[in-house]
């Protein structure tokens, strides 16, 4: 067992440091690393928005913050636009950062290295723009939605085209002078204001918007397990692949509201739907974000080496414990990570059918009560049910549970990471 | 190394704990919080028909409301009879969350006097529909003097804590009678605005005129439909006004007009 353990192990890291010695993905990652103060502050900005300042936050609710807040419109105000320019521009601050680092390794100038991003950024901008203000030749109007923490993906893309493309010209033809940068700039906006323009005149939304409402097909609402456990792998691989948002709707469903009104309008807590994915997959597979990030959280502070990964856990702490996972995805990063992708996939899983196991004997009772943004993760279910202490149980077993799943891959990332700062890896003497 | 970092660990535990406590604290409020921002499933929509019209006036118009939704609405007509006894015809299906109910009245005449009447009996049938189906908010829409029994039950007899009403409409109702003079206000008129703090303050109000000719529809004029908004306006949540010409613009054939039945589906069913 325990060489076979190892030999996994060895082949996971072997994995992780191949995948991260890939020119296109060492890219990302220092473009990821690059934004994660942004989407740090942005995040805790919408943590305290959310959870503090409005109705269906927990410590507004808890603490009662409409009686003692000052200037509580005012303040949400401020939050609001703060989490719009960091969270709402990650898209864009990628598809430079993603050209940018392609492009630094080939070429000495600053110059062609700004270019290469600025170009990126332009480039994705075509295919963002409002089509009736181009069609109409009225003033062109940018649409700006779905350039968030949804549109991660699109500007990393955008980002390696471009970056890929000005790489090889750059490798391929000499570029000093003025003449040099300004024909490869401008060969490649001609290129894609065309694109663009194909784009608006044939598509009726902008490509983000596109791409969101594409992906988002293979959702339905599954009531049983199978679509349960398959609704969380899709949602994890999106996320793993830059998706940081949900993109499902989360509004309201028929069989949540049933549930509430059976509960508030008949004695005990007996429920129409007991098994949905608001009562499983959101109160017990959601603590620190998609992927059970929390218990990613605490892998990593009982592991021992790597400072980075602890820098990165500890000031991620706090959106994490709101059920916030963008930071500790962009800062790791466990976006395009082989290694941590595994238990981010495994974990929502395991703890999905051993909740689901729960309410199907009927050990736990579901959750009817709303949830309230920012609750700690092993706490939902004690809320949701009104107080019920197995429901707590319960959401401490999973906490543990997707802990003890992170445990392996974390000191296994270490140990990847180790290998790639050139670091002799030190064996851990219990092993 | 190995020990601090382990502190870490329980450090990270501890703020669980501690972010927990503010929620065990608030628990034993939960059901009562949790109650007070709930809204059923079902919310009806109420529909009175104006004087001399049965409960059957709708008939035609909830078929037209019908076609082209995906979801078809039941129908279910109440009579209140002069004794207060409620006769039922139609039905709620089970799982409509948007029935058509049509309260019509035995004593459907005209005349001040005649609405308060009506305006006590709607309140009788509101409140048993409202035992029966257990609904805790809903929309209304009244054509000529059902908009004003309508006003006069918000006004009068609505019990705001226990029943939120979101949207009223009211098809060429004449808020100052069949008066001609704009500087006559009629005693209901006066009823109606002395009581205009107690609407419900999160209420949205359309008012529809019709326009036959330049001064009304034919039976109501303009300028009492127009006085809607002394009762409305700065009381309620959003009021608009809304005058509608053409072909079916006379008074009695409002509710069948086409533009009015895109305008109730557009803002009293959406």
């Amino acid at each position: 067992m325990q060489i076979t353990t190892s030999r996994l192990g060895t082949a996971l890291i072997a994995l992780e440091v191949n995948c991260q010695r890939n020119r296109q993905v060492a890219a990302i990652r220092q473009a990821l690393r690059l934004i994660f103060p942004i989407i740090l502050l942005g995040s805790l900005a919408d943590f305290v928005d959310q959870a503090w300042l409005q109705r269906t936050g927990y410590f507004y609710q808890t603490l009662h913050v409409a009686n003692w807040v000052f200037q509580l419109r005012v303040m949400r105000q401020y939050l609001r636009l703060i989490s719009a320019g960091t969270l709402g521009l990650a898209a864009i601050l990628m598809a430079f950062a993603v050209s940018f680092y392609l492009v630094a390794p080939v070429t000495r100038q600053t110059s062609n290295r700004l270019m290469a991003g600025m170009t990126a950024v332009i480039s994705l901008k075509f295919f963002n723009v409002s089509r009736p203000s181009v069609l109409a030749l009225r003033p062109i109007k940018w649409a700006s939605a779905n350039l968030g923490l949804q549109g991660i993906l699109m500007g990393i893309l955008i980002g390696l085209l471009v970056g890929n493309s000005y790489r090889w010209l750059l490798v391929h033809h000499e570029t000093t002078g003025l003449t040099g940068p300004f024909l490869l700039m401008s060969g490649w906006l001609l290129g894609t204001t065309a694109l663009g323009l194909l784009w608006v005149t044939t598509q009726t939304v902008s490509l983000n918007a596109a791409f969101v409402s594409a992906i988002q097909w293979p959702f339905r609402l599954p009531h049983f397990i199978l679509g349960l456990l398959g609704y969380s792998g899709l949602t994890s691989l999106y996320a793993w692949l830059g998706v940081l948002e949900p993109i499902t709707p989360s509004g309201q469903t028929v069989a949540t509201a049933q549930n509430l009104e059976a509960v508030l309008n008949h004695a005990g807590w007996q429920l129409p739907h007991p098994v949905t994915l608001h009562t499983v997959v959101d109160v017990y597979a959601n603590f620190g974000g998609t992927g059970m990030l929390l218990g990613l959280v605490l892998a990593i502070l009982l592991v021992h080496g790597h400072t980075r990964h602890h820098a990165v856990a500890w000031l991620s702490l706090v959106p994490t414990l709101g059920n916030f996972g963008a930071p500790i995805m962009v800062g790791l990063p466990v976006m395009l990570s082989p290694l941590l992708g595994i238990p981010f996939l495994l974990a929502p899983l395991v703890c999905i059918s051993v909740s689901w196991l729960c309410l199907r004997l009927a050990w736990v009772p579901a959750v009817a009560y709303p949830l309230l943004t920012g609750t700690p993760g092993p706490f939902l279910a004690f809320l949701g049910t009104g107080g019920n202490w197995s429901a707590l149980v319960l959401g401490l077993v999973n906490l543990a549970l997707s802990t003890a799943i992170y445990y392996p891959f974390v000191k296994w990332h270490v140990q990847a990471q180790a290998q790639i700062a050139g670091e002799v890896a030190d064996d851990d003497p219990r092993n | 190394m190995i020990h601090a970092i382990k502190r870490g660990f329980i450090v990270v535990l501890g703020l669980l704990v501690l972010l927990s406590l503010p929620g065990f604290l608030w628990r034993p409020q939960q059901r009562s919080e949790v109650r007070s921002h709930y809204q059923t499933l079902m919310a009806p929509v109420f529909l009175v028909p104006g004087s001399s019209a049965t409960q059957n006036r709708f008939n035609a118009l909830v078929k037209e409301l019908n076609r082209e939704t995906p979801a078809t609405h039941s129908l279910l007509r109440v009579e209140v009879k002069t004794t207060g006894q409620l006769v039922y015809t139609g039905r709620i299906q089970p799982g409509d969350t948007r029935p058509f109910i049509v309260v019509g009245f035995q004593n459907h005449h005209d005349g001040a006097q005649n609405i308060l009447k009506q305006a006590k009996w709607f309140a009788l049938a509101f409140n048993a529909l409202q035992k029966t189906y257990k609904f805790n908010h809903f929309s209304a829409m009244g054509h000529s003097n059902g908009g004003l029994v309508l006003t006069l039950f918000l006004e009068n007899s609505l019990d705001q804590s226990a029943v939120r009403a979101n949207r009223l409409m009211t098809i060429a109702t004449p808020f100052n009678l069949e008066e001609d003079d704009a500087a006559v206000d009629t005693p209901l008129f006066k009823t109606l605005e002395a009581g205009r703090q107690r609407l419900p303050r999160q209420l949205v109000v359309y008012s529809i005129a019709g326009s036959k000719t330049f001064t009304g529809d034919g039976i109501v004029p303009f300028d009492s439909v127009n006085r809607g908004k002394y009762l409305f306006q700065d009381q309620v949540k959003g009021f608009t006004q809304i005058t509608v010409t053409g072909a079916n613009a006379n008074h009695a054939d409002l509710p069948e007009n086409q533009q009015i039945v895109a305008l109730i589906r557009q803002d009293l069913l959406s």
